[in-house]
Order: structure tokens, then sequence, then C-alpha cells
């Protein structure tokens, strides 16, 4: 049995890491098989041959950290923003083999830019796998509620 | 500098005044003279290829759907229900055989014939159903699957429009072996804060801005690829930078030859190398396959950026959309394919690592744009005017990093904002 309580603060803490923008720790919570998938279409597959707004293998998803930490990227700049998050609705959907979890959650996560202030509002399935104390994100999908829509920059962790 | 006297003038040889990115009446002169009277790209047919399939597009702000129906046939409508004007069709693509009018019912066959009214029998029995229809765009062509429209009666034919630009639609259509593209791979839909030209002016700009603003990107593609685009565009080459006739910009890379993959191709990539030369011929098909596909720019709206297909749509003067649908290669290996997308996915879209700085470049020039007092209002497009080349079909040249196409597409631009309407 999955404890509700270790999956929860394992979510509010990954959470917690994008919004202050402490990227190693992020990254450091993922394993190297792992797959990060922000889709358009919510019924396309990563494996699909249909564009995605993000789909990160680890080599990429590393790169994707490498950016955001040069301090050189201006569409970085740009966004840096206060950020906060809310999660919430978090729910074990499924648990498979070895301990592996699916994990349901809702966000919304609000940014001051410069010239305005954004609200993103998504669903997060997280994949997730035990390691001795902890969690390690084997698969994340993050579906936008305006995944097809016209959408501003997003150059920050979802 | 007599133009900066001259207070009705748009531009000048190498001047734009800012007030064409900022201004609503200008904008609005705009939807007039440019978006409600040249062609304007829709669509490509790929995206409807089953009777019934329909998407929704627009042309300047004005809602219409490109459509196939059962005969086959693809058309372009106004998104209008010819009864009392509602939104006929509210979603972004799909299939119908009919189109029923959520308002009060009217429904049109997919070939745009109305059907029939709903309780028929308070209209008089002479309501004519060919009169209420819907009203196609009063003119459509194509090129190669990409479906252009328009909403002047009259003009130049399309394929006057395009005039020398077919030259290099073709050299990017031709790389799929059996000559033909396919947007099935959905699309990036992307929103900013900033004027529409900015869109076609930064999209072409050769390699001017690279350096600055993409040096990040281009430094983790090289590592990731092998590719380093410095190799392709550092040092001047001689007539990249190309303005046609009718305000379109190419950047024609095929002098600049990218250095060739150290590995061996894959027997599927080998078969498609097999195929391009037989289609092509041994020459030109080296060509095709050694150099990047040029970047192009059809007026007003349409672009090939590297991996796809791009279309700039305004919302106002200072807010614009743009949607990049990736193209894919008919009948090419899947390999091919799936690099195609995977760039795409690490270049474009709102999270992508390459235009996502020209978006925030553009949303920093509208601001930097409001500071206009004390005749502070121009901007300066320069680069290169003294060597810039007249080439054959009136065409002009410029090195990798002038702004030769830039001042034709303002040529252009100007000719229809300030000719008479």
């Amino acid at each position: 049995m999955i404890d509700l309580g270790a999956v929860s603060a394992f979510v509010y803490r990954e959470a917690r890491l994008m919004d202050e923008l402490d990227y190693d720790a992020w990254f450091a919570l993922w394993r190297e098989d792992a797959i990060y998938h922000v889709p358009v279409d919510h019924n396309a597959s990563a494996g699909s041959r249909q564009v995605s707004i993000i789909k990160d293998d680890y080599t990429r998803l590393e790169q994707r950290i490498d950016r955001l930490k040069s301090g050189s990227v201006l569409a970085v700049e740009g966004q840096k923003g206060r950020a906060r998050r809310i999660v919430s609705n978090i729910e074990i959907l499924n648990e498979g083999e070895g301990g592996e979890v699916e994990v349901g959650s809702n966000f919304m996560l609000g940014i001051a830019r410069t010239a305005e202030q954004q609200l993103w509002i998504g669903r997060t399935i997280h994949r997730l796998c035990p390691t001795e104390d902890d969690f390690r994100i084997a698969r994340k999908t993050v579906l936008l509620i305006n995944s097809d829509r016209e959408m501003p920059l997003l150059q920050f962790l979802i | 500098m007599a133009l900066l006297q001259d207070a009705e003038k748009l531009t000048g040889e190498a001047e734009v005044r800012g007030s064409v990115y900022r201004d609503p009446e200008i904008f609005r002169r705009e939807l007039e003279r440019i978006w409600y009277k040249v062609w304007v790209y829709v669509g490509h047919e790929s995206e409807v290829p089953n009777p019934g399939d329909f998407v929704r597009r627009q042309i300047g702000l004005q809602p219409v759907v490109m459509a196939r129906g059962e005969d086959g046939k693809v058309r372009v409508f106004y998104n209008r229900c010819r009864h009392r004007a509602n939104l006929l069709c509210l979603a972004e693509r799909g299939n119908e055989k009919e189109f029923a009018c959520p308002y009060h019912g009217w429904t049109y066959a997919n070939t745009g014939e109305l059907i029939a009214p709903t309780f028929g029998d308070g209209y008089d029995h002479d309501l004519e159903r060919e009169r209420f229809g819907l009203t196609p765009l009063a003119r459509q062509d194509s090129y190669r699957g990409l479906v252009f429209a328009s909403v002047a009666r009259e003009g130049p034919s399309l394929a006057e429009h395009l005039g020398g630009v077919t030259e290099f639609l073709d050299l990017f259509i031709d790389l799929s072996p059996q000559g033909e593209i396919e947007l099935n791979a959905g699309a990036h839909k992307v929103s900013y804060r900033g004027n529409w030209k900015y869109m076609p002016e930064n999209s072409m700009e050769g390699d001017y801005h690279g350096p600055f603003i993409h040096n990040v990107a281009f430094d983790l593609y090289a590592r990731r690829t092998g590719f380093d685009v410095n190799d392709l565009a550092t040092d001047e080459v001689e007539n990249v930078i190309l303005s046609l006739p009718g305000g379109h910009m190419v950047e024609d890379y095929r002098g600049a030859p990218i250095n060739p993959p150290k590995r061996e191709p894959s027997p599927e990539r080998q078969d498609y190398i097999r195929q391009m030369k037989k289609r092509h011929g041994e020459e030109k098909a080296a060509q095709m396959l050694s150099t990047m596909a040029p970047l192009l720019y059809v007026f007003p709206n349409l672009m090939y950026v590297i991996t796809h297909i791009r279309v700039v749509q305004p919302v106002s003067a200072g807010h614009t959309h743009s949607y990049y649908f990736p193209v894919m290669l008919k009948g090419a290996p899947d390999e091919i394919n799936d690099a195609r997308l995977s760039d795409h996915e690490f270049m474009f879209g709102s999270a992508g690592f390459v235009s996502p700085d020209d978006v925030e470049i553009m949303e920093r020039n509208q601001i930097g744009m409001r500071a206009h007092g004390n005749d502070n209002d121009w901007l300066y497009i320069g680069r290169g005017l003294h060597r810039e080349r007249l080439l054959a079909n009136g065409a002009r040249g410029g090195m990798t990093r002038d702004e030769t196409q830039l001042r034709g597409f303002w040529r252009h631009y100007v000719s229809l904002m300030e000719g008479d309407a």
C-alpha cells in the first residue's frame, strides 16, 4: 500500500522547487529513463507523431535545465517573475509492480510578469517509482487547459 | 533624410515609422488594403484529406472555414450563417456532412448549399435556396496544396502574386520524395503582445540577431546534433538574403552548404537519397540534401521556417497570434519525419529553445516603440544598402546579415497602403 501522505509530500516538494527555480534539485527528482510530456492534444500519446509543447527525454530535459540556468536567455529573463502554484486534488490513480504509483493532481500557477499577471491551470499525472526513502519521476504528463489555444511563452517549469 | 520633414510618409529608403506597429488607425487601413485585398494563405489541402473534413481559419479578422466537400473539392467559406450571422462552425477542426447553425438550425451541405431553413412553412415558398448558400471567398486558388483566398473580387492572379517565390516553395516541398508535404502533425499556437509585422521581419532576418538572442540554443543544438548553425552563416555570404517583388522575403542557403554528417546514413535514408536523385537528378538532389531549405515569407501571412509552415494572424495593432504547423514529408522514411518533429519541438512553440527568444524580443519591441517623442519615431533598416544587388526578375540580393529583404517588404507594404485605394 502506497502512503498518500508520502506521495503528496513529494508532489508538493516538486511544486516548490519549480516555484523557487531550484533547477538542480528539481532535475535530481527524475529517473534517467523519464519522459516529460506537455501535449497540445490531450489525447495524443508521447509516442504519436503529433507536435507537443514539451516532449523531453532525459537528455533534452537536461538541455532545458542548462538553458534555464544559463542566465543569458532573453525569454527566460522576461518570464522569470514571481511564481507560485497551488497543487490540489491529489489522488493515487494506479499502483503497479514494485511500488510504482500513478498520481493525479491539479494545479493553478500564478506568474507576475513585467506587464501582466498570468494564470496557468492544468492537471498533472505523475508516474513515480519508489527509492529507499523517496520517489523518482518516471513520467510526468501535464495537461494544460489551454494547450490547444494561442498561448504566451512557457519558459518556466510546469 | 527628406522624408523626415514629410509628416505623412510611413517609410523612407531605409527608414520605417514606428507608428506602423502601433497605430490602430493604420491597423484598420491594413485590414482594408492588405488583408481584404491580396491573396491570403488559408491552409493546406492535407489538413482536410477526406470529404467533410474542415478547419477553422481567419482572413484578417474575418472567420472562415476551409472544407472538403462530398465532391472532393476544397472550398473556403465565410464562417457565418446566412440567416442571422451566427458563427456557423465553432470547432477548430472536424468532419461534418452538414453544417448546422446552432442558433435557428439552418443546415448547409459541406459543399456550401443551403439544405433547408427550419420551420420552412413560414417562408414564402419562393425563398431561393441558392441565394442562401454559404458565401465563398471571392477568389480561391492553390499552389501545390497551399490554399489561398482573397476577399477582393479582382486583382492579380495567384500565380502573379506568388511570382518568383514558387522556386523557393518548390525547394522545401520537393524534400518529399513524392513532392507532397503533409500538415498532419498538429500545430503550436502562440500569442504575443506585439504587432504582426515583427513576425515576418524577425523570422526572415538571416543571421543578424542570431548571435545575440539564440546563442545558448544554437550551442545546445550543436552539442546534440553536431550541426553548428554558426558554420552555416557566420560569414557574410552573397545573395542569401533576397527580396522578391510582391513583398516576399527569402533566405536562400544554396550558396552555404552544411558540412556532411560523419555518420554513415541508415539504409532508409540511403533509399530516400536514391529516390531524390531519381526524381531531381544527381546534381539538384545533391544540392537539396547538402544545404538547408530556404526560409521564406509569402506576403502577407505565410512562412516556411526550417521545420514548419508558420502563419501570422493579426489580432490588433499590438496583439498577434501565430501558428506553427510541422511539415511532414510524404513518402519520406519515419526516421526523417520523426527527426523533423523532434527538431521542431526543440526549437519552436511556447516552450521551445529558439523561437521564444524571438517572441520575447517582439514584445519588448512593442514597448520600446512607445518611446516616440521628439522626432524619435524612425527605425533604421539600412544594413547593406550600399551593396544591394539588383538580380533577375526584379529581385534584390544582400548578404547574410543585410536588411535588403526588409526594405523590399516595406516598399511593397507602402505601395498597398499609400496608393489609391
